[in-house]
């Protein structure tokens, strides 16, 4: 019998100045915890109006389901529209995978990844985001 | 009562003792063996009016008190002075109930000593019916909410009603239609259930509580003004009714009725308030009940909608399709597919699968927009990249970032093959098994639909030859988890390998195999959606006399 073993979420903020905050995941980001970890980016942000960069160390970072990328897309727009930039530091394969195939890795890493864009036709294979790592 | 002034008139005598116990805050008898009144202190005078030293006691205290006094002088009892005292013994004096304890005095008479009892007894019953109340509405609760049947929630109202609170009860639910649905019960028997096309404003009260007004006091009520339909058959002349809302999570849940027969005390105060109690309870389980049969009937319509359509052949070009849903029974998963089959021959036949982020409700509902919108974009499907922009369009919204993922395929049967254009949408790309059993994967990439303000997306073209195929599918078959150890993932490397062994197979053969190994590899594990398409070129002779250019029939 299998079960997906129940990753509790912890967040370990660090901060260096008043305008930047480093907030490490260690878990799964899922249905479960997504909406904890929104909430605790929203206080970070209410917290410290000088913020204008926050990094979120994914090192320890399990499970990122679609709900998880979901709120890292909520995330990144909340903090877009406050003028604070967001970074995804210590990306493991598996976030760079998944940010890979659903095309949002320029979106939040602000570069192409890897390779890029080879030419379309029926026998090319493109750069897997896989393959990059 | 002019007689208590005139204390030495009892006490005959004083002695040093006697103004102490004259002065006790609590009734105290001399009485001799011979039953005549000796002494009485000030209190006895308050408490039994005729009291007076040589009164005989039976003629001015109580019957049990007096036929105490006599017990202790009974022959079988230890001779005059020396024997144990009667035993205290309780009874009620006027509307007061009091504790009579005797002492043998030296002499051989008995001195009774009383303590009012009324306080304590109260209390005690006071507590008593409180312990049995908690315990019947813990108990009701228990039951109540181990249902989420409306039904079943009446039942046990109206049981419980009728065995703890009434000679009978009845349960009536707001108008379903024209009718309520009632549950009957009575004191001994079992809950019974109607359907009564019946006025509510017949009842004193019901109409109100149906409404969740506060209920009327039963005294206010005549119980001979209750409808026959209110009375179980064969209840006789009703006493006295309580009619009660039952109050639910904003709405009331229903009234509930209680009856008791004429020869029975009818409602009073603390009985009333304690039914309402009652009431609250089988009214939030009701409620419960309810939403839940709503929820649950929701689902299923959403379910019904989205069951993926049945595949077949169209224009010569094979689909075949596999959905399993997630094992998780309370959630609806996000996977999904569809076939919108060209509309003329030679046309090109779209296929959508996709993968909506989250689950349940909000998962559903965003899954069938989905597939409203891309059937309206239907025209425009010779450019995909228009339609999924347009889709992003659609379903961007400031609140929430929720998104889906998906491919579209558009296939079309030119001269014998199938031409193909693929476009993922922030999803797996698909996979293609040639003739040789060579595995390829699509070259085609963009970015997911739903939550960011413009998105890329970059179609692949190509053509399966007969016996080649493309394979669409979630994410839930390449993250099913399972294997020998059973925590691994299937994997996009063991896909491809089965895939390399599907070469040259009609699609439903592919789909069904990639099912049964996926199958296997979870064992009894969890697991998400799952679902796959596959789009086959069949082997085929072309029976159109068009050069094979034109459109044509093929058979499989």
């Amino acid at each position: 019998m299998t079960t997906f073993p129940p990753h509790n979420l912890t967040l370990t903020r660090t901060v260096t100045d008043p305008h930047i905050v480093h907030i490490a995941i260690t878990g799964d980001l899922d249905y479960d915890t997504s909406e904890e970890f929104l909430e605790t980016v929203a206080e970070e942000m209410d917290a410290r109006p000088e913020l204008r960069e926050l990094h979120l160390d994914c090192a320890e970072l399990g499970t990122c389901d679609s709900m998880g990328l979901s709120i890292l897309l909520m995330v990144h727009r909340r903090v877009t529209l406050a003028g604070i930039k967001l970074y995804l530091d210590n990306r493991q394969p598996a976030l760079n995978r998944l940010l890979g195939i659903t095309g949002t890795f320029r979106h939040f890493i602000g570069e192409p990844e890897g390779g890029e864009v080879p030419t379309a036709g029926s026998e090319t294979r493109i750069v897997h985001p896989r393959d990059e790592n | 009562m002019e007689s208590f002034a005139k204390a030495s008139d009892r006490t005959r005598g004083t002695d040093d003792t006697g103004a102490v116990w004259e002065a006790a805050p609590y009734p105290v008898l001399v009485v001799d063996a011979g039953g005549a009144v000796r002494r009485a202190n000030h209190a006895a005078g308050a408490l039994f009016p005729a009291v007076r030293p040589g009164a005989r006691l039976a003629d001015v205290v109580p019957q049990w008190l007096a036929a105490a006094h006599h017990r202790g002088f009974l022959p079988h009892q230890d001779g005059h002075g020396t024997g144990a005292p009667p035993p205290a013994v309780i009874g009620p004096v006027g509307d007061r109930t009091y504790e009579a304890h005797p002492t043998r005095h030296e002499d051989g008479s008995v001195v009774w000593w009383l303590v009012d009892d009324t306080d304590h007894r109260l209390a005690s019953d006071a507590l008593r019916v409180e312990r049995e109340r908690t315990a019947f509405l813990a108990e009701a609760s228990n039951l109540l909410l181990s249902s989420l049947n409306l039904e079943r929630c009446m039942d046990v109202t109206a049981r419980l009603a009728a065995r703890h609170l009434a000679d009978a009860a009845m349960v009536i639910a707001p108008r379903s239609g024209r009718r309520h649905p009632v549950t009957v019960c009575t004191m001994d028997g079992e809950p019974r259930r109607a359907r009564l096309g019946v006025d509510p404003s017949d009842v004193p009260g019901l109409a109100e509580a149906l409404q969740g007004f506060p209920p009327v006091p039963s005294r206010w009520i005549d119980p001979d003004s209750a409808p026959d339909w209110v009375v179980p058959d064969g209840f006789g002349r009703v006493g006295s009714m309580v009619v009660t809302p039952l109050p639910g999570h904003g709405v009331p849940a229903g009234a509930l009725v209680l009856l008791r027969r004429s020869d029975r005390t009818s409602f009073n105060d603390s009985e009333e308030i304690f039914a309402r109690l009652f009431a609250a309870r089988a009214g939030a389980a009701m409620s419960a009940a309810r939403l839940y049969a709503e929820q649950a009937s929701i689902t299923e319509i959403l379910m019904r909608e989205l069951l993926p359509p049945r595949l077949h052949h169209v224009d010569g070009v094979e689909f075949a399709a596999g959905y399993r849903p997630s094992a998780d029974e309370e959630r609806i998963g996000g996977d999904f597919y569809d076939v919108h089959p060209a509309s003329v021959d030679g046309q090109e036949s779209l296929v959508v699968l996709g993968d909506v982020c989250g689950k349940g409700l909000e998962a559903a509902v965003l899954t069938g927009k989905i597939r409203n919108t891309l059937h309206a974009l239907l025209p425009m499907a010779d450019d995909h990249q228009r339609v999924l922009r347009l889709l992003n369009g659609a379903l961007l919204d400031s609140h929430h970032t929720r998104f889906a993922t998906l491919v579209l395929a558009s296939a079309v049967r030119r001269s014998g093959n199938v031409r193909l254009r693929l476009t993922s949408a922030g999803h797996p790309a698909p996979l293609i098994v040639r003739a040789d059993g060579r595995v390829e994967e699509a070259d085609t990439k963009g970015m997911l639909v739903g939550a960011l303000p413009r998105i890329e997306t970059r179609t692949h073209t190509t053509e399966l030859a007969p016996g080649e195929s493309c394979l669409l599918f979630t994410d839930g078959i390449t993250e099913a988890r399972g294997g020998p150890l059973g925590d691994e993932l299937f994997g996009e490397d063991r896909l491809r390998t089965a895939l390399a062994e599907c070469a040259g197979m009609p699609a439903e053969a592919i789909v069904e195999r990639v099912r049964m190994l996926v199958s296997e590899w979870l064992g009894t594990g969890r697991h998400d959606d799952m679902a796959v398409v596959a789009i086959t070129a069949p082997r085929g002779a072309h029976l159109s006399a068009v050069g094979g250019h034109g459109p044509g029939r093929f058979t499989a």
